[in-house]
């Protein structure tokens, strides 16, 4: 795995790759959700309003089907921003992936960016005479992203059971006997770790396969080609599942069903 | 730790939350009311179009109505008139047949009349006529006075 720039201040090691890209990846889904609410019109919707309106409509089906709509309906927005944040910020590392070689520290501002020891550790490996330092990849390529979002629908799930269904949601944890408490804890605490690791781990995997493909120089054309294509599909899928997911767990938090 | 480092987890939750409030604000706020907004027109719409089509149904009905109801005067002005034609034939046909037998009967009564005026003056030209021829014949046998006596009873008789 290639280094990441780390930016130190005082004990904060700030990843600015990561940083950088989810800002970027940000910075992109705001342009263009500004973009398709610009000249918003109820006749004559534009080409990108109506993209836009697919989407929410969507969204919108997702969360109905889990949850009875006078609940669900608070949850669209957060929703339509996890199901677009996730989808564009799988789509970034396919296209291209920026790496530098280092053989000396970087410094910004006087501020370590890639330290002496870090190279000094690429040196000392076989084959390498350089220490790689990977600028631009997926966010959701970084563990750390992927559960800092599922970490969003940890907040969620409780925090809104806690609110709407307090006594059912409560009660959960000692069902169907006390002695399960422990066990239910556990299930609460890896809900939201599986959905970041298999959002990570899919969209890794998949830019770990392109550098693979492309070790394979000219004749993995063909190959990129068809890898690319599939991983855009990954990339939708697995926002889909994430955010699926995510609804599906707020679901069981909040609606309880009278029998 | 290679793979998790909490400055970029806490990173992540922050400048996410921070995202989806400005994504919210600025983006999908208006976008969800302008399709509320939508949602409303078009019910409004389909609400608005079928009080239109109960109207429409209820201005034919009306009109329809309205037809039958000319039609069933047309028919009675019809049948009246027909009536009174009718009657006004009758009328004029009794007249007629009244005037016709009146001026029969007044026809009638002057030939009787004339017959009578004539029969009497047959009778005055007749008796006198006689009393000469029979003086001629006789000649003075008789006295006048007496022969005409006869002759009258004699007419009478041949009248009656």
């Amino acid at each position: 795995m290639p280094e990441s720039p780390k930016l130190n201040i005082g004990i904060f090691y700030f990843d600015l790759s990561t940083i950088s890209m989810f800002i970027i990846t940000g910075v992109i889904l705001f342009i263009i959700a500004r973009l398709a609410v610009r000249n918003l019109s109820v006749e004559n919707p534009s080409k990108l309003q109506n993209v836009m309106e697919w989407v929410v409509e969507f969204v919108h089906g997702m969360v109905a089907s889990t949850m009875p709509l006078h609940i669900g309906k608070r949850f669209i927005s957060i929703a339509l921003a996890l199901i677009l944040f996730i989808f564009i910020a799988n789509l970034l590392g396919l296209p291209f992936a920026i790496i530098t070689k280092h053989t000396e520290e970087v410094t910004l501002f006087g501020y370590t960016l890639v330290s002496q020891e870090t190279i000094d550790k690429w040196l000392a490996k076989d084959g390498y005479d350089h220490a790689p330092v990977l600028w631009w990849k997926s966010p959701t390529a970084d563990l750390s992203v992927t559960l800092g979002l599922a970490l969003v629908t940890f907040f969620l799930i409780h925090y809104n059971g806690l609110k709407l269904n307090r006594t059912h949601y409560l009660r959960h944890y000692i069902e169907p006997y006390p002695i399960f408490l422990p066990l239910n804890i556990i299930k609460e605490i890896f809900k939201p770790l599986t959905l970041g690791l298999r959002l990570f781990a899919n969209i890794l995997a998949g830019e770990i396969m392109i550098k693979v493909i492309i070790m394979a120089g000219i004749f993995g054309i063909p190959f990129l080609m068809a890898w690319q294509g599939f991983s855009i599909f990954i990339g939708g899928l697995q926002a889909f599942v994430f955010v699926i997911l995510s609804m599906v767990y707020i679901a069981q938090a909040t609606v309880h069903e009278e029998q | 730790m290679g793979f998790i480092q909490w400055e970029s987890i806490v990173f992540a939750v922050i400048s996410f939350g921070i995202l989806y409030w400005l994504l919210n604000k600025y983006a999908f706020g208006p976008l969800f009311s302008i399709m509320e907004q939508r949602r409303e027109r078009v019910l409004g719409d389909l609400k608005k179009a079928e009080e239109d089509r109960k109207q429409a149904e209820q201005y034919l009905q009306e009109q329809k109505q309205a037809v039958q109801e000319a039609r069933e005067e047309a028919m009675k002005i019809i049948e009246q008139a027909r009536q009174t034609s009718a009657r006004q034939a009758d009328q004029i046909i009794a007249q007629a047949r009244e005037e016709a037998a009146r001026l029969k009967d007044e026809a009638l009564k002057e030939i009787e009349n004339e017959k009578n005026k004539a029969v009497a003056q047959l009778k005055s030209q007749v008796s006198a006529m006689s009393v000469m021829i029979a003086s001629k014949i006789i000649e003075k046998q008789i006295d006048e006075k007496t022969h005409k006596e006869l002759i009258d009873q004699y007419l009478k008789e041949v009248g009656s």
